[in-house]
C-alpha cells in the first residue's frame, strides 16, 4: 500500500491519505466548507513537508469547491461582476503570497509561520463559532429564535470612494472592500493552502452586505479561481505541488464530500457549527502544542533551495 | 578458489573491477526505484587475489564504503524565543554525501589509526563537509553531528562493524542496504584491503540509482515544464470535482 510521491519525495500509505482526503471531504461536505484549513495541518501531522502540504491542499480545495460553484452557477446565485473583481484581486494576493512563501522558505521560517498563522486563525474562528453556536443552541432550547445579525443600512464602508454598482447583489458600494477582502484571501490561500471561505462568507455578508443567497456562489467561484492560481503559481515558483498526492486526496475528498452533504442536510445548523467549532479548536490546539513543547531534537535538516 | 570467484562474478553478472591484489563487484550495478520500491539490499563481494598478501603476517581487513552523490544541506537549530520554538540558527554544509554506508570486518577503530580513517573518510565521525557557513569548525560540529544523527534515523547513513564477512580465507561479501528514500545519482562503492592498519589495495565500482516509471516522469514534468504541470494539476482537480458532482447527481 506504499506509494512514492514524486515531489514530496517520500513513500506514503496511499490508502491512509485517501482516507484523510475522504474524511476532510466528508467534513467539508457536511459543514459546507472547503476543508483546506483541516487538510494542511493533517498532512503536516502525517509528515508531508509543510511546503508541499500547503501547495497541494490548494488544488484539493479547487476540486472540492468546484461542484458547489457549479451548482450555484446553475441556480444563477452568483454575482459575476463581484466575483470577477474579487478573483482579480485574489490572484494578485496569491502572487504576493507565493513570493512571501519563497522568502520564508529560504529563511527556514515557513513551518513556524504556517503553524502560527493556523493557530491564530483556527483559534479565532473556532472561538467565535463556538460562542455563536452555543448561544444558538441555548436559544433553541428555550424555544426562541436566535437573534439574527441586524443589517445596518449605513456603515463606514459607505463613506469610501470608487463606488461601483453590483446589479446582482443590488449594491452600490466602493470597490475597496471587495478588493481588499479578495487580496487578503489570496495571500492566505498561497501561504496556508486554504480557500478562505470561512473569511470570505462572513466578510461579504457583514461588511459588504451581499445578499445571503448570492454569497455562497460568489465566494465559491472566487475560491475555485484563486486556489487554481495558487496551485499554478506554486508549481512554477517553488515546485511544491505534488500531483500524485493531489490525486489521492481529491479522489478521497470528492467521494467523502458527497456523503458529508447528505449527512449535513439532516443535521441542525447550530449543532453542525458547534461540532465544527470543536474540531477547529482541536486542530489549532494540536498545532499550538507543537510550537510550545520542546522538540525532541532541536536540529532539523533541509535541502537548500 | 579462483574458479569459485569466477563463478560468483559470472552469476551476479555485474560490473567488476580488478587491481593487483583485489577483485570486487556488485550484485547489481543499477538500482531502479519504482513506485512499489520499499528498499533492497545489494551485495558487494570480492576476493583477495595475491597470495603474497595472504601469507604475509599481521591482521588483514576489508572495508566497504558506499557514498551517494554529494549534496549541500542546511542544518537548523530550534530555540525557544518568547515561549515559542523556532529555527533560530542554521549552518550550511557543503558537499556532504547524500548516502553513506561503511561495512568492515572489525570495528574501524581496531582496523586502522584515526588519521588513516580520516584521510579515507571512513566512519560516521569522519564524514566532513568541504566547507560550512559557520565561523569556526567548533561552531559547526554540533550541527554536523545532528546531521549524521538525522541521516542515521532516515537510514541514509550507517556504519556496520562486522558487516563484511569472509566466506573463505580469500572470498568476502557485504550487504549494502538501499532504502526507499535514497537520492538518485551515481554512487561509488569503494573496497579497501587493510593490512596492519595500512591500505594496501583499493577498488572502486560505480553504482547507479535511478527512478523509473511514473514518479520519475512526473518529477521531470514538474521541474522541466512547471506551468504545464500546474495547469494539469488544476485541470485534474476541476475535472474530478465536476465529475463527482455529475455522478452523484445521477445516483441520488
Amino acid at each position: 500500500m506504499e506509494i512514492y510521491l514524486p515531489i514530496a519525495e517520500m513513500s506514503v500509505h496511499w490508502l491512509l491519505l485517501f482516507g484523510i482526503g475522504g474524511a476532510v471531504g466528508f467534513l467539508s461536505g457536511m459543514f459546507g466548507v472547503g476543508g483546506g484549513f483541516l487538510l494542511t495541518p493533517l498532512l503536516m501531522f502525517y509528515g508531508i513537508p509543510s511546503g508541499v502540504a500547503v501547495a497541494t491542499t490548494a488544488s484539493h480545495v479547487t476540486a472540492s469547491s468546484m461542484s458547489g460553484a457549479l451548482t450555484q452557477w446553475r441556480n444563477r446565485a452568483v454575482d459575476l461582476k463581484l466575483a470577477a473583481i474579487m478573483t482579480a484581486s485574489g490572484i494578485t494576493g496569491t502572487g504576493v503570497g507565493v513570493w512571501l512563501f519563497g522568502i520564508l522558505r529560504e529563511a527556514g521560517q515557513m513551518e513556524l509561520i504556517v503553524s502560527a498563522s493556523y493557530v491564530i486563525l483556527l483559534g479565532t474562528i473556532g472561538t467565535l463559532m463556538l460562542r455563536e453556536s452555543l448561544a444558538a443552541l441555548a436559544a433553541a432550547r428555550k424555544g426562541e429564535q436566535a437573534p439574527s445579525a441586524r443589517a445596518q443600512h449605513h456603515n463606514w464602508i459607505h463613506g469610501l470612494p470608487f463606488k461601483v454598482r453590483f446589479r446582482d447583489s443590488r449594491l452600490y458600494i466602493s470597490v475597496i472592500p471587495p478588493v481588499l477582502i479578495g487580496f487578503s484571501v489570496g495571500i492566505l490561500s498561497a501561504i496556508l493552502g486554504v480557500g478562505g471561505g470561512f473569511l470570505l462568507v462572513p466578510a461579504l455578508i457583514y461588511l459588504v452586505r451581499v445578499p445571503a443567497n448570492i454569497v455562497m456562489g460568489t465566494s465559491l467561484l472566487q475560491i475555485v479561481f484563486v486556489t487554481a492560481a495558487s496551485t499554478i503559481l506554486h508549481s512554477v515558483s517553488d515546485f511544491t505541488v505534488d500531483i500524485m498526492l493531489a490525486g489521492i486526496l481529491i479522489g478521497g475528498g470528492v467521494i467523502g464530500a458527497q456523503f458529508g452533504l447528505r449527512i449535513g442536510a439532516r443535521m441542525r445548523g447550530e449543532q453542525l457549527r458547534f461540532w465544527l467549532a470543536v474540531l477547529v479548536l482541536a486542530v489549532g490546539a494540536r498545532l499550538l502544542y507543537g510550537l510550545l513543547v520542546s522538540p525532541g531534537d532541536p536540529f532539523s535538516v533541509a535541502d537548500p533551495l | 578458489m579462483k574458479r569459485i570467484v569466477a563463478v560468483i562474478l559470472f552469476l551476479f553478472g555485474a560490473g567488476t573491477a580488478r587491481a593487483d591484489d583485489l577483485v570486487a563487484g556488485l550484485s547489481q550495478d543499477i538500482i531502479q526505484i519504482t513506485s512499489n520500491y520499499t528498499g533492497t539490499d545489494i551485495v558487494a563481494f570480492g576476493a583477495i587475489e595475491n597470495m603474497n598478501v595472504m601469507t604475509a603476517a599481521g591482521p588483514m581487513d576489508i572495508v566497504v564504503a558506499v557514498r551517494g552523490p554529494d549534496a549541500d544541506m542546511i542544518v537548523r537549530k530550534k530555540e525557544r524565543v518568547a515561549g515559542i520554538w523556532l529555527n533560530n540558527h542554521g549552518v550550511e554544509m557543503h558537499r556532504l554525501p547524500s548516502y553513506y554506508y561503511v561495512a568492515s570486518t572489525r570495528p574501524l577503530s581496531a582496523i586502522a589509526p584515526d588519521d588513516t580513517l580520516k584521510r579515507y573518510e571512513l566512519g560516521l565521525d569522519d564524514i566532513e563537509p568541504t566547507s560550512t557557513s559557520a565561523r569556526t569548525p567548533q561552531i559547526a560540529e554540533p550541527y554536523r553531528q545532528a546531521l549524521v544523527r538525522h541521516k542515521l534515523i532516515e537510514g541514509l547513513y550507517n556504519e556496520n562493524a562486522g558487516g563484511v564477512e569472509f566466506l573463505s580465507p580469500t572470498l568476502f561479501r557485504a550487504r549494502v542496504p538501499v532504502p526507499a528514500n535514497v537520492p538518485r545519482g551515481q554512487y561509488n562503492v569503494q573496497v579497501y584491503l587493510f593490512r596492519d592498519g595500512n591500505v594496501i589495495s583499493a577498488q572502486s565500482t560505480p553504482l547507479y540509482v535511478d527512478q523509473t516509471g511514473l514518479e520519475r516522469r512526473l518529477f521531470n514534468f514538474a521541474h522541466q515544464s512547471p506551468l504545464a504541470y500546474g495547469l494539469s494539476t488544476v485541470f485534474m482537480a476541476s475535472m474530478l470535482g465536476w465529475l463527482s458532482s455529475m455522478v452523484f447527481r445521477r445516483i441520488s
